[in-house]
C-alpha cells in the first residue's frame, strides 16, 4: 500500500470514528436528560410501614420523642444527602427503638441544606409535614425514595407524593406552610454553620451535662452516638 | 495549508498530556483521600460533583480513567508512526467526547461546576485539536518521520 492509499484509509477510519463518537455523546446526553434520576416512588404502603415504626412516639414539629426527655439529639441533615439516608436507615433506628421510645432521648431534625436548591424545597416540605405531626414520616419516606443529588427529582410533584404517603392529611395547608417555612430552613442552616459544621449529617447533643447544644460532628456508628448521649445525660 | 512540524505537535501533546496526568491524578487522590463519610459543603462545586453519581463508572472514579487516558496520550507522543497518530486521535476523541458529556452533566444535571473538571476538559480539547491536526497533516506518512 502506498502512502496515498494508506492516508485515504486512515482518513476514512478517522471520519468513521468521529461519526461514532458524535453518536455516542449525543446518545449519552439524550439518555441522561430523559431518564430521571433513580428516585423511587413514595407509596402509601411504604408510608404505612414507616408509620408502624414510628407508632407511639410523640412528634412535635420536627422533634421526635417525649418533649420532656432529658437528652436532646439534634441532627443537622440535608434530605438530598445520601450519607444522611444511610444514617436514617442504619445508625439511628436502634437509638429510636431503644432510647427515644422509652422517653430517654428526643431527636430534633434540623435542615442544613448544602447540596442544592431542591434541598431547601425538600427541607421546607418536611417542616410543613411536621406542622401536621408527620415530619419524621416525611423525612424517612423521603430518604427511602431519595434520588441522585440535584438530579431534579425533588420537584413539587415528588414532594407532594411523599407528603401524601407520609400521612399528611391537609395537603392545602401543607402546601401553604412549606412556602412560609422556608426561612426556617435557612435559619437552621445558618445555625449549623455557627456550630462549625461543614457537612451533613452533623449532630449535636443537649443534656444536663452539656452547656447548651454541644456539637459532636458526624459519629461513625450507633455506639458513638450512644456514648455522646450518655455523656450528655 | 501549512501545519506545524510533527515534532512540535508531539512536544505539545506530551506537554499537555503530562499536565492532564497531573490534574486527573490530583482529582483522584483528592476524592479518595477526603474520605470522611459526610456530604460536604464548600465554596466550589467540586464536592457536589465528586459526590454525585456521575463521578464513578462501574465503581471506579472517572478521574482514574482520565489519568489512564492522559498517560496513553503521553505515550503516543513518543512515537512517530501511524499507530501512534491514529491511537492518539482516537483516545483524545474519546476523552474530548466524554468531557463534552460531563460538562453537560455538570451544568444541567448536577448544577455545579468543578474547576478541576473544567480544567481537564480544556486540556482534553487541546489534546484533541493537536492530535487531529497531527493525524490530518501527517497520517499515512509512515516513511517520512523526520518531516
Amino acid at each position: 500500500m502506498n502512502d496515498a492509499d494508506r492516508r485515504t484509509k486512515l482518513m476514512q477510519l478517522a471520519a468513521g470514528t468521529v461519526f461514532l463518537a458524535i453518536v455516542v455523546v449525543v446518545a449519552l446526553i439524550v439518555v441522561n436528560s430523559s431518564s430521571s434520576d433513580s428516585a423511587g416512588e413514595p407509596t402509601s404502603e411504604a408510608g404505612r410501614e414507616i408509620a408502624g415504626e414510628l407508632r407511639g412516639i410523640p412528634q412535635t414539629g420536627m422533634l421526635l420523642g417525649d418533649p420532656a426527655a432529658p437528652v436532646e439529639l439534634v441532627e443537622f441533615g440535608d434530605l438530598q444527602c445520601p450519607v444522611c439516608k444511610g444514617f436514617a436507615e442504619e445508625i439511628l433506628p436502634p437509638i429510636i427503638e431503644n432510647q427515644v421510645k422509652n422517653g430517654e432521648v428526643k431527636i430534633d431534625f434540623r435542615n442544613f441544606t448544602i447540596i442544592g436548591p431542591q434541598s431547601v424545597d425538600a427541607g421546607a416540605a418536611a417542616l410543613a409535614a411536621g406542622e401536621q405531626g408527620r415530619g419524621w414520616n416525611f423525612v424517612e419516606l423521603f430518604y427511602e425514595n431519595q434520588g441522585a443529588e440535584n438530579s431534579g427529582y425533588a420537584d413539587a410533584a415528588f414532594l407532594e407524593a411523599v407528603a401524601k404517603s407520609a400521612g399528611v392529611e391537609n395537603l392545602a395547608k401543607w402546601n401553604e406552610d412549606r412556602k412560609l417555612l422556608r426561612p426556617q430552613v435557612e435559619e437552621t442552616t445558618e445555625e449549623a454553620r455557627q456550630l462549625g459544621f461543614t457537612g451533613t449529617p452533623s449532630f449535636a447533643v443537649k443534656g444536663s451535662s452539656t452547656q447548651g447544644l454541644e456539637p459532636i460532628g458526624t459519629p461513625s456508628s450507633t455506639e458513638a452516638i450512644e456514648e455522646a448521649i450518655e455523656a450528655a445525660g | 495549508m501549512s501545519y506545524p512540524s510533527e515534532d512540535s505537535l508531539r512536544r505539545g501533546i506530551a506537554f499537555v498530556a503530562a499536565l492532564g496526568v497531573g490534574v486527573a491524578t490530583y482529582i483522584a487522590i483528592a476524592e479518595s483521600g477526603g474520605g470522611s463519610p459526610v456530604c460536604l459543603a464548600g465554596g466550589t462545586g467540586c464536592r457536589t460533583v465528586a459526590e454525585s453519581s456521575y463521578s464513578h463508572v462501574a465503581g471506579v472514579n472517572i478521574a482514574i480513567f482520565g489519568a489512564i487516558g492522559y498517560l496513553m496520550l503521553l505515550a503516543t507522543a513518543f512515537f512517530a508512526n501511524d499507530a501512534a497518530r491514529f491511537g492518539g486521535f482516537v483516545v483524545s476523541l474519546g476523552g474530548f467526547g466524554y468531557s463534552v458529556f460531563l460538562t453537560y452533566i455538570e451544568i444541567f444535571k448536577i448544577e455545579a461546576i468543578c474547576q478541576w473538571c473544567v480544567g481537564s476538559a480544556v486540556l482534553m480539547t487541546i489534546l484533541f485539536l493537536l492530535n487531529a491536526t497531527r493525524l490530518v497533516a501527517y497520517g499515512g506518512a509512515e516513511l517520512q518521520e523526520a518531516r
